[in-house]
């Protein structure tokens, strides 16, 4: 250290020295007959210095990134999502060019620790009408190398975890349209084909465990579907910096009240099924958002009876915003419920809350067993690092009656 | 290597800032002799040209990242603010113009306040720009004269909120002495509006492009509309010269030869503390000042602006202010700590609880749980945390100038529908105004007004003045020296004298020769306040019709 400070006062000596002589300095200057005359000088001084605003190194590059993360404009980002729930971390980057003041092209993938895999390509169309309507076009690949199967229903065991995978390839459309006010219209239409594979990972194969009929519907079956899904809602979750805006990814007060509706029809009309998923969300501020009681319901269920549904894609629970001591896909069948409730308190409004949280939930076969009989439930607490309208970092950790589960996730639970 | 490298300039930023302190301190404070011939000066000389000052642009992120996080580690209170005369007073500067307080001002001219002209001429107005900073709706037009104005609106669902704040906060803010835009309330009808053909607009591509008839409809479906379909909006005047964006409140702008005073250690940013206090101004980001160079006396000089002051009491751009607004900076470590820890319950804070009357227009604005040194913006600046007691009570004294029909006078400009909503806003305004009083004349020793002639000392005491406080019950002392202007040196005449009132008999031996100083030093005695028991220095100089005040310190 002391070499360290030899060089930096050798190298600066002269300025050393004009520390030292500046009650000198000012002597002189006090030989000014008046104060002004004094000012006038020391403005004088600073004249033969003037120098155009150098901003330091940290201010340079955190600008420069700034503007590269959020300046916009045609380029590549980092793309943070997941690939698959279950699939872990993923590292993602993409690529966009802008086709006009707002439509881009762009293309982007994901890679998961767990070797999931997804490329996306497309265009995006937001903030038509003055912001109330918007639309994408989407082709994409996924590769989901080990997605969990336990069986269905509720009275599974968790050592009977199996692995499938799966690749999906889909192209298709969908547009949002948000009419006036706090209503929610969305609609989609995908093509969708499955190509399912033996599981990896460090669990049997789905097809080595589960062999007898109806144990995993639609087992070995490569389905191709047209996928057509409609909703309608209320949303009123403004965000918490401009509140006429609509923030699903954070907020504190106001609610989704939503109904969607999804037709799979199957090219081959083997697993062509109907689904309905009614979505209820209500943030309630107590204390001027001191705490904030979150509240979530989700319904999901197969219209049909008689329809069958193949097992990669029954409602299901488990996961890192259902039943959040639960790995992903835990719980499957044709129907599930669950409620969640959050006791939310806000450390700091800018970025950080943390919460207790309770999750119950079941998945049935029958549509009237949908009750409050035999829930599987879990409790936890949670941090979250959040912004204005977006929960990048969600760390919880939560106990169920399988044990304990550390989530991470980028995004809100509800 | 490296850390060489990093060492060498953090030593030569630590030289460099000593050498700027002790330059200043010494330049302003007058080593070598404690008074000059035209002390106290009352306007801060600017003798150099600025017009070389280029525009710079200070990223608003970076800013609000830097003040939250390194600002509050860098600065403390403790040093005397750098830009005040000898008699505590801020001279008018390119900064400040003294109003209130320095001269009578009537209600009526409050309620002008920097307005010169009518507003907008009626006619075409041509859109030439789309706003470019902060979240409110708004353009840039031209009027029928080809005059140049910043329009913006009231955010949509929140009529008359940011309109009527912007125009009252504007007299408020000229009132006490601030460069203000000239800012007018009109209605916009969007058929009324032309596109100029050199408008530019630019989208989230980034591809700046000529302006369109939607982009303009974009604009206005974030503004809140009026039944009949036009808009209520503030248009301010174009701010004169060459515009080179806002100023920091550290340091000072390297291009401009007479900022020499590190701006943390001006008092009138450093009295915003008090200001901001008053009216809510929660938003005191760099982005929301703006400095022009102006040409005056044949040279460039940069004119320094409080552009927007619309985030002022209860509201912001779109929409009330969050609850604990005010209250609470946006990061605070070791309150984040308490809170994540204690689930919530700790600590318990008057934003929790306050009673606010809210009207739509007003937002969370209230005088019974306000607590003027609780007050806290979005973000601490160094300015703010430099501030001291007697840069506070400078400020409180300014607050406390304003009459009751002077502020019921500013926000009558608000041009609010509601009437009770304007008596709300007065009424809270006068409610805080006298807590400033009640807090910041109680802090210190509030005597102002210093004279001398040849049989007594006669001064005022503010608190009392103001009746925030009763008169001391031990009366006042003063002790009494002659002063050496070249040597500092001090030595004392006669015995301590005292008044029950504010009024000392001179002790005999008060020196009779032109150019002789005397140094007083005056206690308010009285076991209710003790900070009134430290002393104000006043200094006096003899001159040929008799004692001058040359000198004041209320905390050296």
């Amino acid at each position: 250290m002391a070499d360290f400070y030899r060089i930096a006062v050798g190298r600066h000596a002269t300025l050393l020295v004009c520390l030292l002589l500046a009650p000198a300095w000012a002597q002189d200057a006090a030989a000014q007959e008046t104060r002004a005359e004094l000012i006038a000088a020391a403005q004088a001084e600073k004249a033969t210095r003037l120098a155009p605003y150098t901003p330091g190194r940290a201010e340079a590059a955190f600008t420069r990134w700034s503007t590269k993360l959020l300046g916009g404009g045609s380029g590549f980002y980092p793309y943070f999502d997941s690939v698959y729930s279950g699939g872990g971390f993923t590292l993602g980057a993409g690529y966009r060019h802008f086709l006009g003041d707002r439509t881009t092209w762009f293309t982007q993938g994901l890679y998961s620790i767990s070797s999931y895999k997804l490329i996306e390509t497309g265009l995006s169309s937001p903030g038509h009408l003055n912001g109330r309507a918007g639309y994408q076009i989407l082709a994409g690949w996924r590769d989901a190398t080990q997605v969990g199967f336990y069986g269905l229903g509720m009275d599974t065991d968790p050592d009977d975890r199996a692995n499938f995978r799966f690749n999906e390839t889909y192209a298709g459309a969908e547009a949002v349209f948000r009419p006036g006010g706090v209503a929610v219209l969305r609609g989609a239409f995908f093509y969708d084909d499955y190509d399912t594979k033996q599981g990896e990972g460090s669990y049997p194969s789905i097809e080595e465990i589960y062999v007898e009929p109806g144990e995993a519907p639609g087992l070995g079956a490569d389905p191709t579907f047209l996928h057509t899904t409609a909703a309608a809602g209320i949303d009123w979750r403004p965000n918490s910096m401009i509140s006429f805006r609509p923030s699903a990814g954070y907020a504190r007060r106001g609610g989704l009240y939503e109904v969607e509706y999804h037709n799979w029809s199957d090219r081959d009309d083997v697993y062509s099924f109907d689904m309905l998923e009614v979505d209820l969300v209500q943030h309630l501020p107590v204390l001027r958002e001191t705490w904030v009681l979150s509240l979530h319901g989700r319904v999901q269920t197969v219209l049909g009876d008689d329809d069958l549904v193949p097992y990669f894609l029954m409602p299901s629970l488990g996961s890192g915003s259902t039943l959040r001591a639960y790995p992903s896909w835990r719980f499957r069948d044709r129907h599930s419920m669950l409620l969640q409730g959050e006791w939310r308190w806000i450390a700091s409004r800018l970025a950080l809350d943390l919460a207790i949280f309770y999750d119950t939930g079941k998945v049935t076969s029958e549509r009237d067993d949908l009750d409050f009989d035999g829930l599987e439930s879990n409790w936890g607490f949670g941090v979250r690092f959040h912004g204005p309208a977006a929960t990048p970092l969600r760390v919880e950790l939560a106990k169920g009656g399988e044990g304990w589960n550390l989530v991470f996730s980028g995004s809100a639970a509800f | 290597m490296r850390v060489t490298t990093r060492f060498r300039r953090a030593a030569t930023g630590l030289l460099a800032g000593a050498l700027a302190a002790t330059v200043a301190t010494s330049v302003l404070s007058g080593a070598g002799r404690k008074f000059y011939d035209d002390d106290p000066i009352t306007r801060e000389p600017e003798t150099q040209d600025a017009s070389g000052a280029e525009p710079w642009e200070i990223d608003l992120i970076w800013d609000l990242a830097y003040n939250l996080f390194a600002t509050p580690r860098m600065h403390l209170a403790g040093d005397r603010a750098k830009n005040i005369n000898t008699i505590d007073e801020v001279p008018d500067s390119s900064w400040f113009t003294n109003r209130i307080l320095a001269r009578p001002l009537t209600a009526e001219e409050v309620a002008r306040g920097p307005l010169e002209g009518t507003g907008p001429k009626p006619g075409t107005w041509t859109v030439v720009r789309a706003k470019e900073a902060g979240f409110a709706p708004g353009f840039t037009m031209q009027d029928a004269d080809g005059v140049t104005w910043f329009v913006s609106f009231d955010g949509k669902g929140h009529p008359e909120a940011a309109t009527s704040a912007i125009l009252v906060a504007n007299k408020l803010f000229w009132a006490i002495g601030y460069w203000q835009a000239e800012n007018y309330l009109v209605t916009i009808r969007p058929e009324a509006l032309v596109i100029g053909d050199t408008a530019k607009w630019d989208p989230p591509s980034g591809r700046r492009r000529a302006m369109h008839r939607g982009d303009l409809e974009s604009v206005l479906a974030r503004a809140h509309r009026s039944a009949d379909g036009s808009y209520r909006a503030v248009a301010a005047r174009g701010i004169p010269g060459k515009i080179l964006g806002g100023f920091r409140y550290q340091g000072t702008r390297p291009d401009d030869p007479n900022d020499i005073v590190p701006h943390e250690d001006r008092r009138e940013l450093r009295a915003l503390r008090v200001f901001g206090a008053w009216t809510n101004l929660v938003d005191m980001k760099a982005g929301n000042t703006l400095d022009s160079v102006i040409t005056e006396g044949g040279k460039g000089i940069v004119r320094h602006y409080l552009q927007d002051v619309g985030s002022t009491f209860g509201t912001g751009a779109n929409g009330p202010h969050d609850w604990d607004e005010g209250w609470e900076y946006l990061y605070k470590g070791d309150l984040i700590w308490k809170r994540a820890l204690s689930l919530g319950l700790v600590p318990r804070e008057p934003w929790q609880t306050a009673d606010y009357q809210e009207f739509d227009a007003i937002g969370r604005f209230e005088g019974d749980a306000f607590v003027p040194s609780g007050w806290r913006p979005r973000v601490p600046t160094a300015a703010f945390l430099r501030a001291r007691p007697d840069d506070d009570f400078w400020a409180a004294r300014r607050v406390m100038a304003f009459t009751d029909d002077q502020i019921r006078a500013a926000v009558k400009t608000g041009q609010y529908s509601d009437p009770a909503a304007e008596q709300y806003l007065a009424d809270v305004l006068i409610k805080r105004r006298d807590k400033i009083g009640r807090e910041y004349f109680l802090a210190i020793n509030p005597l102002v007004d210093f004279a001398l002639d040849g049989t007594a000392l006669t001064f005022e005491n503010a608190a009392v003045a103001a009746r925030v406080a009763e008169p001391p019950a031990g009366g006042y002392s003063a002790e009494w020296f002659t002063f050496d202007n070249t040597t500092g040196s001090t030595n004392p005449i006669g015995e301590i004298t005292d008044g029950a009132g504010p009024r000392v008999e001179v002790p005999r031996g008060l020196p009779t020769a032109t150019g002789a100083y005397v140094k007083v030093q005056v206690r308010a005695v009285t076991p209710a306040h003790d900070a009134w028991a430290k002393p104000v220095d006043a200094y006096f100089r003899r001159v040929a019709t008799g004692w001058t005040l040359v000198g004041l310190e209320r905390l050296p």
